[in-house]
């Protein structure tokens, strides 16, 4: 009862001293509002839009599991079937059940492929569930129908929906050269397995769907219920009766390294877009400090009438949780208008990058929304804390002062810029720590005190600044400039935090800059020297199906025999696991590559690692591998594919921007003898004569390679495929573009709205400026000169720290969470033409604060206050 | 209309007028009302007066200042000062009005809290472009007259209520103006400074080329008065 009347009274008091002082002047208010609710909205969607990646490849995950506690597969090949009738024998294998999945094309329609299932109906029945719209699985007559009619699918309602098709319909699908009819027997209900992909999947029966992919005998695994009673023991049998390359493992590992990839980028794009929150956080703090700088009067009377301290500073702390809350509630219509283009720019960068997702829409979590009203609220409360601070501090005699409204006492600005530079001087240790597994929080925490460190910096920056400009500001804008000068000089806080909310956003600008143009760069040079290739030739769909389809017969025997002037580099593809790490592993001709190929190293000695390589002495891996697992030059390869046992020092380390994980190199000839594994992967042509490739040339063979057997391969010329990489990293990096602008206006924001706070704040010493003889021109020029001297010394530190974070950026924050990194280069160019560009849209801020000049008469003067 | 009390400064007055002000009105539009802060003023002062203008609290003395220190315009009437009509003149002849003409002393002194004593004194003639060494000189001299010499480079918020107004008169003097206007200028001090700035006022008058007009509601300046004026609800009364 107490507790509610005293809260009560708090609101009560809350509302008439705060909310009403604000609402006589709704501009300011609002303004901090649309700057916080701005970075709330892009916080929140990109979490979301993440988060709805996740969720949806979690589903997909789960779903294709379903409850099974071990999984029989093999690293980089399959399974052959006859194992499920023994391990069915073993007395605690409750059941077992053979499985195939791939990605096929539906024929002729423009639309793309889909995830198709193959399993035996029976077997399966309870491993994972699922349900048909129109009969209930009692039923059992339809869906064995699935086993009595070959070439028949089951489909989930929004891939008919796709295909604009129906059940009893009949499709044609294609899978690397076969194509096939189909009839859609029926459409799944919406649960279980019908949710993977967000319904764009079908199911077939086993046999079907062998006799369709032309995999006899083998499957991708084989899911195991085990008693509940199991023993370690009896497990080992399970392990002993599988035969050489075979494995049993648990069967959420794919899911596993999938989603650490998918929350390492989340993590990184929060980071990303939690910087106009925190550029948002400079304006929540300049207008309560305002309110409470210039309310000093009225709090020492609230103070003197009897309100204690610890009320006056919870009056503040409200004022920011106020901001925090109706930012963050303006802040839902906004983010459900971003999500909504991010959504699907989100899914195609994880699809490219990581593991494939497929999104179609929002899904609410009462997790993110806690964490994104969480940290609006955090960040705008924190905001408030040191005016709420100094407010508390008034003293109740201040209420019978008159006079001259004394300054705000200058904080100790060399104090504050000591500790600014020891800030700055913690980030380069704080960087240097080993980040715990994939997570790169060391990076991030670099960054936030290196941001911390520069905008402590600013209010002793500015005075040294107008210090050291105050006589060419005299020579170059005679007395406004001056006064200018010396108002920066001694104004303390309130300018040092926008010039830090400056410093921030020309900081992030810069050093993406930078870390686009290095990245771009480097993937640049690494598709022309690394990619190497006049034509790529691989089965169909060989990407989606992460090369699980070999090349076919007669494009082996064309290749084969082949006598036309080019050079044919054969590989081999295969897409594992070491530990928890996907990676891909490349057999490949290094003599016929190197001849036309060449890799970055970073780490290795390459005049003699290229002869070791030839000679599969060891193997070559990228970057990413290296620092995902920890291994380096000298350590050993150690892991089992298709069945043999490989242990191989690694020789060098390269620089790779392959998408999905780290690359492991080694020679196709040595793999070939120790596997025995004669497939090929995919086809690299090169050209002999290098001077001149004739275009011709490549044409003609282009369409040759089509001729024989363009129904199973995909060719692609070199030039398409680089031009493909740079259009995907152009495309990842639209979103950070994108969260770039959105920071660069919140800080815009701020500059309006500090300095029309300045502006308003201060007619009364305008117009005594003005009483004394200054014009309203040079008034305003000196306005403007403040602001410029703000803009400069922003722009300086911005700059400075800009420089600071894009190593952290390409050096620290990429390697620890994507583990690359790339060659460091400045972009002088567009920041030669960005930096003036922001000088003058950070200027152009200042122009309402200008115009906002004598709004109230300077006979205002002559009014007491 | 001229208090007639001195035929002799009747006869000057032709020559050296200096404050001419014929049905002066200022009315206040508010939202909800028209609030009358001077009305129908008529009114000559010549040069070398010293005009204490009283008043009770809102009866129009501020409203009259600004008036004189083209702080504001007219609504109605005519007022010329020192050659300047405020009514009409743009607003670049009154900025140089304001420098070179008038000097102001403030009740709360209005002094810039981020320049020193020294810069605050100097402010108005740099703004007027004067040179530079001059105004220091000029400045020089005015602290050491008002006793603030030590001050010189200290900040307004380190100083008391009676060195803040001796900088402010110090300031109103820099430029050498024809005419000083002090509103309420003891109105934030005790009584001790009260006197000593009164006694700066008398000091400045001394050579009886400056017209100086304090308002006040009290009485402390009326020993130094050549003419007196009282406003009651914006209009001159007659004693
Ligand atoms: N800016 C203004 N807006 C509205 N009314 C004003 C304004 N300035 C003064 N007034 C009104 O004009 C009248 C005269 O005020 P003022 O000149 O300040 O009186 P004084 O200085 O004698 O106390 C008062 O009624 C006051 O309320
Ligand atoms: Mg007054």
């Amino acid at each position: 009862m107490t507790l509610f009347r005293s809260t009560n009274f708090f609101f009560g008091l809350f509302f008439r001293f705060s909310i009403r002082h604000m609402a006589k002047f709704p501009g300011r208010a609002l303004v901090v509002l649309l700057g916080i609710s701005l970075g709330a909205a892009v916080f929140t969607s990109v979490r979301l839009s993440i988060h709805a990646s996740l969720n949806s490849f979690n589903q997909s995950m789960e779903m294709i599991t379903g409850i099974a506690d071990r999984v029989v597969t093999r690293p980089g090949g399959r399974v052959p079937e006859t194992l499920v009738g023994p391990l069915l024998k073993l007395p605690y294998v409750k059941s077992a059940s053979p499985f195939l999945y791939t990605y096929v094309q539906p024929a002729m329609t423009g639309k793309s492929p889909f995830l198709l299932i193959g399993f035996d109906p029976i077997l399966d029945r309870p491993f994972r569930k699922w349900q048909l719209q129109n009969s209930t699985l009692s039923d059992q007559g339809i869906w064995l129908d699935l086993m009595r009619f070959p070439y028949s699918i089951f489909a989930g309602q929004p891939l008919l929906d796709d295909l604009g098709i129906k059940p009893q319909d009949g499709l044609t699908l294609e899978h690397v050269g076969q194509s096939a009819g189909f009839i859609v027997l029926e459409a799944l209900s919406s649960e279980g397995l019908a949710l993977v992909e967000g319904g764009r999947v079908a199911i077939t029966d086993i046999a079907t769907f062998q006799e369709f992919t032309h995999i006899w005998g083998e499957v991708d695994r084989i899911d195991l219920l085990l008693d509940s009673t199991v023993s370690e023991n009896q497990i080992n049998q399970i392990h002993k009766m599988l035969p050489e390359g075979i494995t049993l493992g648990m069967p959420n590992e794919d899911q596993l390294s999938g989603q650490r990839m998918i929350s390492a980028y989340q993590l990184n794009l929060s980071v990303l877009s939690f910087v106009s929150l925190f550029v948002g956080m400079f304006l929540v703090y300049s207008l309560v400090a305002l309110n409470a700088a210039s309310r000093r009067k009225e709090l020492a009377i609230l103070r003197s009438t009897g309100a204690s301290a610890k009320l006056i500073f919870f009056i503040f702390i409200a004022e920011g949780g106020f901001f925090g809350l109706v930012g963050w509630l303006i802040a839902i219509p906004i983010s459900s208008v971003f999500a909504k283009y991010l959504l699907q720019g989100v899914g195609e960068t994880i699809s490219t990058l990581f593991v494939r997702v497929s999104v179609d829409n929002l899904t609410l979590s009462a997790w993110e929304i806690f964490v994104s009203l969480g940290m609006t609220m955090f960040i705008s409360v924190l905001a408030a804390f040191q005016p709420a601070r100094e407010a508390m501090k008034v003293f109740p005699k201040e209420a019978m002062d008159i006079g001259q409204p004394v300054a705000t006492h200058r904080k100790s600005s060399r104090y504050l810029a000591i500790t600014g530079v020891l800030f700055i001087l913690m980030v380069w240790p704080l960087s240097s720590i080993p980040p715990p597994e994939n997570f790169p929080f060391p990076g991030y925490l670099a960054t936030f005190v290196l941001f911390l460190g520069f905008s402590m910096l600013s209010s002793w920056s500015l005075e040294m600044v107008a210090k050291i400009t105050e006589p060419a500001l005299l020579y170059l804008g005679k007395e406004p400039a001056w006064l200018a000068g010396r108002y920066v000089h001694s104004s303390g806080m309130r300018t040092a935090v926008s010039v830090g909310a400056l410093i921030t956003a020309v900081a992030l600008f810069s050093a993406l800059v930078i870390m686009v143009h290095s990245f771009r760069r480097t993937v640049e040079l690494w598709a022309n020297q690394t990619v190497a290739g006049d034509i790529f030739i691989r089965s169909k769909m060989a990407d989606i199906n992460r090369y699980k389809d070999p090349v076919s017969q007669n494009a082996m025997v064309f290749f084969n025999n082949l006598d036309e002037p080019v050079d044919i580099d054969i590989y081999r593809r295969l897409f594992l696991n070491y530990g928890k790490n996907l990676y891909q592993f490349e057999a490949l001709k290094w003599d016929v590559y190197l001849r036309y190929g060449s890799f970055f190293w970073t780490e290795g000695n390459i005049k003699t690692g290229l002869q070791r390589l030839k000679n599969g002495e060891g193997v070559l891996v990228s970057e990413v591998f290296a620092n995902r697992t920890g291994l380096g030059v000298g350590n050993l390869f150690q892991t089992s594919i298709r069945g043999t046992w490989f242990e191989l020092p690694i020789i060098g380390v390269v620089r790779d921007y392959r998408t999905q994980g780290g690359v492991v190199y080694y020679s196709l000839e040595h793999y070939q003898d120790k596997t025995g594994d004669l497939n090929w992967g995919g086809v690299r042509v090169f050209f002999k004569d290098r001077e001149k490739i004739p275009d011709e040339a490549v044409f003609q063979m282009r369409n040759r390679i089509i001729e024989c057997c363009g129904d199973s391969v995909n060719v692609t010329l070199g030039t398409q495929l680089r031009e493909a990489i740079l259009k995907i990293f152009d495309e990842t990096f639209a979103i950070t573009t994108i969260l770039l602008l959105i920071a660069l206006v919140v800080a815009a924001l701020g500059i309006t709205s500090t300095l029309t706070v300045l502006v308003l704040e201060r007619s009364r010493e305008l117009n005594t400026i003005l009483a004394v003889g200054g014009s309203y021109g040079q008034i305003r020029a000196m306005i403007f000169w403040e602001a410029f001297l703000m803009v400069l010394t922003g722009e300086f530190l911005g700059i400075l720290c800009g420089i600071a974070l894009s190593y952290l950026l390409v050096f620290v924050i990429n390697k620890q969470s994507f583990g690359w990194t790339f060659l460091y280069g400045m972009d002088l160019k567009t920041l030669a033409v960005s930096y003036p560009l922001i000088i003058f849209t950070a200027l152009a801020a200042a122009i309402p604060a200008i115009r906002m000049v004598f709004k109230q008469p300077p006979a205002n003067l002559l009014r007491e206050r | 209309m001229l208090p007639q009390n001195d035929r002799q400064r009747v006869a000057k007055m032709a020559i050296d007028l200096i404050i001419k002000a014929e049905k002066l009105s200022r009315i206040y539009v508010m939202e909800s009302a028209h609030v009358v802060g001077l009305t129908n003023i008529n009114l000559d002062i010549v040069v070398g007066e010293t005009v204490v203008l009283k008043g009770e609290s809102g009866s129009g003395k501020s409203t009259l200042l600004a008036l004189i220190a083209a702080l504001d315009r007219p609504t109605d009437g005519e007022l010329s000062v020192a050659g300047c009509n405020i009514k009409n003149a743009t607003e670049d002849r009154l900025t140089r009005f304001r420098r070179e003409s008038v000097g102001m002393v403030f009740q709360n002194f209005n002094l810039l809290p981020t320049l020193n004593v020294n810069e605050n004194i100097m402010l108005p003639g740099l703004l007027a472009r004067r040179d530079n060494l001059s105004v220091k000189k000029k400045a020089d001299k005015l602290l050491q007259w008002l006793g603030l010499s030590g001050r010189a480079n200290h900040f307004p918020a380190q100083l008391s209520g009676g060195e803040m107004q001796r900088t402010a008169i110090a300031r109103a003097l820099i430029n050498d103006p024809a005419i000083v206007l002090a509103d309420e200028p003891t109105g934030n001090l005790d009584s001790r400074n009260s006197r000593i700035v009164m006694d700066l006022f008398q000091e400045i008058i001394g050579n009886g080329k400056k017209t100086l007009i304090i308002a006040t509601h009290s009485t402390i300046a009326d020993h130094i008065a050549t003419m007196r004026l009282y406003l009651k609800d914006g209009a001159l009364q007659f004693l």
